[in-house]
Order: structure tokens, then sequence, then C-alpha cells
């Protein structure tokens, strides 16, 4: 009984669930009205475009860039290492601490975050510059510091020392591991007292300039203390003891970190012209404002748009210092000083690829949709690199001054369908 | 001692004036939201304005809708309603399990409707979907298509009835043409760097018709039935723009039905409605019915068939529709309750497109 009243109201509530899709033969069974997909260029839509630069400066970036492209660009990463203390107390409950008067060994980790895979045993350089480097150091100034590589502190070939049996180097003590969780490659390189030696009129500080090579043109991005992965020490100093009569000198592990970390490079970005630049270090900025036509705002769907970009200026560098360009839009128009609205799904992004001179392709389709939903938001169109300032590599457009060039946008979208008509 | 006739459904029919006239039996009040629509999905509908209702109860339907002009509760005729002693209330449900066979494909379709206060005039509930392709910034973009409608035109009658004498009835209605469809539009392509299109509206319909009959008794057994409507137009409306106006037709019927004994009743109807008003693609329609009902004592047993032509299709003449139906009923709580249930086949036929349908019918009475 149970049983078939369960079937009864089974089958009763299949019957009440509509099917009514059924496929159509247009037109003859097909309402009058279709979809109207309309594809179209918008040469003139984008006017009152313009570059600014200095948003981010390369101390600020998230990461820094050494790059070894002869011809094309020399980039090398500085850091500045953080002071040690003068004294510790070696005992619970002293109350007085013993000094630092040496060290034996020091040992710095650099964190990979990218590099080129194609270009084989890359090696890692390190060189000794002076403590007062700072974010105004150009690489002039440091380029009598980096001349010689025999004047290196290390070179450590990072391709040889991970082949090694747990990536570790057991007679220099360096080592090189990827880290599981970020896949990022931590390098960490051992220097002796000589190398890394403890100057106490510097409190311990150290100025260290990182050089890459590799057999081909190549270029590495090192994480910075602003991206919270910068260079890391471990110092292995010497404290007296000074104890009575007890000179004994304890040996003792101080952590330190990085107080400043930037990069140079070479040539130096040339100054902002007529051309829409994005990218570079300090980062770049353009901006472009858009007037969608109202028949397009106001009535129809956007399904596609796409802005089109023709490099004036290809980007330089390594391959691998190819860079993503986001496009923003902006929360209100004040020119430089636009406040981006910073939101994934209303940000739109492509690759630039170094060296390409193809017309670049921006899909714009979720802020132009964005646009149309709410029109009282500016069409104001922002373009920056996605890692600003840590790379030099920049791209350069034609602005809209330049007629034949000029930014364009390519716009797909739906008319209106026609409801109402039987 | 003063013989009583009785009505096929049982219903007395009055002799003295007071059991004569019945105003404004059949004004169904508009109020709370638009009821479904009964059972009439079909893919002929989706080109022109729709498919047209039946203006049959459960009963009159199990019978091909011979019985219609001449059931009281069917809102085909009004003059009937001259018979109806009390007030009382029907429902309507049914659900459909649709096969069309369409460009060498079949699809298997399933409706639900129900009807109560109001009646369908034209139902534009469908839902197409079509697969294609776009030539887009120099690539083919295949997509996919689907284009629906929900909802449909209802007829609000304000009708009265007269019933002069034992062997004449007359009556007449206003009707009032009202109702919405949800249309939606979506295109979804296979490149999803192209986003999806969805567009939607309300359409909203109104019209207004005028409609009479006759019901004539030349001999005891013999009811004959003339009705005639006409429908001025059906306007189309987003918003407060009028997007379509469209010309509705008129429709001229007869029925005839005979009672050669108290349990066997056999009745026919014919009727002409010139959709060909409506505008290319539209064809003027003769519908056609024949219907038998016995009173086998524990339930009475119906059976009709019908024929004719669908007003909107491909190809130059019109679709074709036939079919048959049969059902039953039972009388509960001293005959203050019906319950009608039948159980209908159709097959329509027309250029590029064949149908075929079965729909199970149930229809609820009360008089109170």
């Amino acid at each position: 009984m149970r049983v078939r009243r369960v079937a009864w109201l089974a089958t009763v509530l299949a019957g009440c669930v509509d099917q009514a899709t059924a496929p159509g033969v247009c037109p003859t069974f097909c309402p009058s009205g279709q979809i109207d997909v309309v594809d179209t260029v918008l040469a003139a839509s984008i006017a009152r475009d313009s570059t600014f630069r200095g948003y981010v400066l390369p101390h600020q970036a998230g990461a820094m860039t050494a790059s070894d492209v002869p011809g094309v660009v020399d980039s090398r990463a500085i850091l500045r290492t953080s002071a040690l203390v003068s004294g510790l107390a070696l005992n619970t409950g002293d109350t007085t601490t013993s000094p630092l008067v040496g060290a034996d060994s020091m040992k710095l980790t650099l964190t990979i975050t990218r590099h080129d895979t194609t270009a084989h045993n890359l090696t890692v350089r390190l060189y000794r510059l002076p403590i007062t480097i700072d974010s105004t150091t150009t690489f002039a100034d440091l380029r009598g510091a980096f001349a010689d590589p025999t004047d290196s502190l290390r070179a450590v070939n990072v391709d040889a020392l991970l082949a090694k049996p747990g990536g570790v180097d057991s007679a220099t003590g360096d080592q090189a591991a990827i880290d599981t969780t970020s896949k990022f490659l931590k390098v960490t390189v051992k220097l002796d007292s000589l190398q890394a030696p403890y100057v106490s009129g510097d409190s311990g500080k150290l100025g260290i300039g990182v050089r890459i090579g590799a057999d081909a043109p190549t270029s590495v991005g090192f994480c910075t203390r602003e991206n919270a992965c910068g260079a890391s020490l471990a110092w292995f100093v010497k404290v007296d003891s000074i104890k009575g009569t007890d000179t004994t000198l304890i040996h003792k592990q101080l952590a330190a970190v990085t107080l400043f970390d930037s990069y140079v490079f070479d040539p130096p970005i040339p100054p902002v012209d007529s051309t829409l630049a994005v990218g570079g270090a300090p980062s770049a900025r353009s901006i472009m404002r858009i007037t969608l036509p109202r028949a397009i705002r106001d009535s129809s769907q956007i399904i596609r748009g796409t802005l089109l970009l023709v490099p004036a200026v290809p980007a330089r560098g390594a391959p691998v210092d190819s860079f993503v360009v986001e496009a923003h839009t902006v929360a209100s128009d004040f020119g430089a000083k636009s406040p981006l609205v910073l939101d994934a799904t209303r940000t739109d992004t492509t690759m630039i690829r170094v060296g390409k001179t193809d017309t670049v392709r921006v899909e714009v389709t979720n802020l132009l949709q964005f646009w149309v939903a709410d029109s009282t938001r500016p069409e104001v169109l922002m373009l920056r690199s996605q890692e600003e300032a840590a790379r030099p590599t920049e791209i350069r457009f034609y602005p809209s001054a330049a007629a034949p060039y000029r930014p364009a946008l390519r716009i797909t979208y739906a008319r209106r369908f026609p409801f109402g008509v039987p | 001692m003063t013989a009583r006739r009785v009505d096929p459904k049982g219903l007395p029919c009055g002799r003295g004036w007071t059991g004569r006239v019945l105003l404004g039996a059949a004004v169904l009040l508009s109020a709370g939201t638009p009821v479904r629509l009964s059972a009439q999905d079909s893919q002929f509908g989706v080109r022109g304005l729709g498919t047209p209702g039946r203006f049959e109860t459960a009963r009159a339907r199990s019978t091909g809708g011979a019985f219609g002009p001449f059931d009281a509760l069917s809102p085909l005729t009004e003059a009937s309603l001259g018979d109806l002693q009390q007030l009382a209330a029907t429902a309507m449900g049914g659900t459909s399990y649709r096969q069309a066979d369409v460009a060498g494909g079949t699809a298997s379709l399933r409706a639900t409707r129900s009807e109560s206060r109001r009646v369908t005039y034209l139902d534009r509930t469908w839902d197409v979907t079509r697969r294609d392709s776009l030539l887009l910034r120099g690539t083919m973009r295949p997509y996919v298509d689907e284009l629906s409608s929900d909802g449909g035109v209802t007829d609000l009658r304000f009708a009265a009835a007269l019933r002069v004498s034992a062997r004449f009835a007359l009556g007449a209605a206003v009707h009032v043409l009202s109702g919405s469809t949800r249309e939606t539009a979506g295109r979804t392509f296979d490149d999803t760097t192209y986003h999806a299109i969805r567009q939607n509206d309300e359409t909203r319909y109104d019209g207004l018709g005028i409609s009479g009959s006759l019901l004539v008794d030349p001999l005891p057994a013999l009811r004959l039935s003339l009705f005639a409507r006409s429908d001025n137009r059906l306007r189309a409306r987003l918003g407060d723009v009028v997007t379509a106006e469209t010309n509705l037709p008129n429709t001229f019927g007869a029925g005839l039905r005979w009672a050669p004994s108290p349990s066997v009743r056999l009745a026919g109807t014919v009727a002409r409605r010139t959709w060909a008003d409506a505008g290319a693609g539209a064809f003027n329609t003769v519908s056609w019915s024949a219907g038998l009902e016995v009173d086998a004592g524990f339930a009475p047993f119906r059976v009709g068939a019908r024929g004719g032509q669908l007003p909107f299709g491909a190809g130059p003449t019109a679709p074709t529709e036939v079919g048959f139906a049969a059902g039953t009923g039972r009388a509960f709580a001293r005959g203050r309750a019906l319950v009608d249930v039948g159980l209908e086949h159709l097959r329509r036929t027309g250029a590029g497109l064949s149908e075929r349908v079965w729909t199970f019918l149930l229809g609820f009475s009360v008089r109170p």
C-alpha cells in the first residue's frame, strides 16, 4: 500500500515538472525576432589619454630584478642588512651584556620568485657594496663596485647546487631548495668572516649587490621585504664573555634582515614622452577616457570588448621579463591621482611579450559591462603593470594623437531583442 | 403534474422567469496573479500569436469538444448559462506529454497547466533552442540560442444569459483579453571569451471582444446552438510602448445535440475562425468535433473526436489537427461536487513539423 502511494506521488510530481525546451528550426518554427550581434571597431572613442610615472619606486616593489641581457638591459639587485646588537646577555639573569667582537661566518638566503628555466648554469654572484646605498642610488653609482667579477664575494652556480643531493654543497655550506608551498627557489650562500666581516663601526650592517649570469641572456626576480620574503641573514658571531678572568670567546647565532632592497639597471628608463607608457621602474601608468556611443551603452548588451593598442616601442628585456598589464577603471577621474577600482571582477589583463611589436589586445569586457551597468561610473581606463616597478621592462603605445595607430576599442554587442513582436 | 426537463449535466432547467434569468454568472474575478494556462502548448504557435485555447471544461473536452456549446460551465457560449440554477464553480487541470518531430529530430515535452478563474485565449508558452554559428572577428563562432516565452493571453468574460422559453435561450458576453508573457532571449557561445547574452522583458497584452449565442430546442430531444464572436485586436506592450497590434478573428459556429434516450446523448459542433486576419503566416480555420455521452449507471462514459486546422504554421496551407478523447466523471456530495477525468490524444501535422500529444484532464465542479 505504501509503495503504491509513493509511486502515485512520484507520478504526480513528475507530471508537474515542465519540460518545455524543444529544438528550434528557424525561422520556420522560431519567434520572428532574432538575436542580432554586431561587431564594430570604435576608432575614435578613446581620447584624452596620457601617461604618468612614479606610482611605485623600485625599492617599494614586491620584487627586484637582476638581468644580464647584453646590449639590452643590465640590472642588479642591491640590499642593505640590518644592524646587529652591540652586545649579548650570555646567561639568563645577566644584567650586563657581552660585546660582539667578530663574526665567524654569515649565511645569506635569497628568494628567487622567477627565473628563466631555458638559461642554464644560472650563477648568483655577490658583491660588497657601501652601506650608504639607498633609493637614490643609480646603476652608475655602483658601476665601480660591480666592475670586476673577480671582486665578487661569492659566486654560486644555482643549477649545479640544485643538482647536488638535497641541494646542499657540504664543502661551501651553500644550499638551494624549492619551497613546496610558494614554489619559490631559495638559495642560501655562506660567507666567511673575510667575505662578510663584522665591522663594529657599521654595527654589522652590510651592503650587498647581486648580479646574475647564465649560459644565455637571462633575468631573475628576487623577492623583497615589501613582499615579506626579502633576503634574510644568519650571523654566526663571536662574543667576548668578559666574566672575571674568563675571556673565552662565545659563539652565538644572530638573525638579521634587510632594511633596504632595490635594484639598479642600465640603460635607464627614457623620460615620459607623448606615447602611452606602462610598466617600468618607477612604474608608469596610462590613463584613457572612453566614450561609448549611447546606443551601445543604453540599450545593448556588450559581450566582448577588446582594447587595441599598437606598440610604439617594443618592450625590452629578457623573454622572462614579459609582464602582465592590468586594465582598471577608476572610482573618480582625478587624472594621475585617480583612485583605481581594485576589484578582480572588474579588472582585465593581458601579457606583454618582450620584443614583440604586434598589436596588444586587452580584453576589457568586464570593464565595459561595468560601465553599462552603472552609468554614474566614469568611463576611464587606467593601464598599469601587474607587478609595478618589479622589473625595468615597460611598453609604450601610440597615443590617440597618432591617428593611424591610435588606441581603439573593438566591441561585440547584442542589440536589444525585439520582444513584444509576435 | 409538471414535467421537469433535466439538463444532460443533471441541472434542472427552470421554467419560471425567476429561474430563467441568470446574469453575470460567468464573471470571473480578476484579482490575484494570472493562472497558468491550459495545456495547449504547440510548436506551431511559436511563430504566430500563440496556440489558441479551448473553451471547454474537462467534461466537454472528453467528448472531443462536441458538447462545448451545450455545457453551461464551458466558456464557449453564453446561452447555456441560462440553464444554471445556482452558483457554480469549476476548475480544470491537465498534463500534456508532447512529442514534436521537427527537422529529423524528436523532442519530448511535458507541461502541466491549470485553469480556474480565467480562460486561455492564446497560449504563448514555449522554449526553443537552436545551435548555429556566426562569423565574428574572422572566425566562425558556434553558439546555442535559447528563446523562451512563458505566459499567454487570458479571456475574462462578462456574460449574461436569458432563458426566454423552454425551447429558446440566448446569451451575450463582453470579453476582456489580457495577459502577459515573460520572454527571454539568450545566447551562449562555445568560446567563453564572448560573454553569454541574456535579455528578458515582459510583454503585456490587451484586447476586447464580444460574443453572442442562441440555444434552440426544435424537438424535445434535439438542441441547436448557434454562436458567434468577434474580437477586435490584440495589442502588445512593452512598458508603455505599443509594440504590435494584431487583428483577432471572428468566430462563427454551430452545434447540435441529440438525446435519443435519457441516458444517451450525441453532439456535433463545427466552428470557423478567421485567423487569417492576424497577418502573414496565419490561416482561417475550420474545426469540427463529434461526441457521445452515455450515463452508464455508476459513472458516465464520454468519447469524442475532433479535427480541424491550426491557425499558425509554415507553408502555404494551415496545419491540421485530429484527435480523440475519452473520459468519465463522478458526482459526490449528492451531486454538489463533480469530478471529471479524461484522456485526449491529438496529432498535429504541418509543413516541417508534426506533433503527438497525450493530455490527461482533470476537472472539478462545485455547486454549493
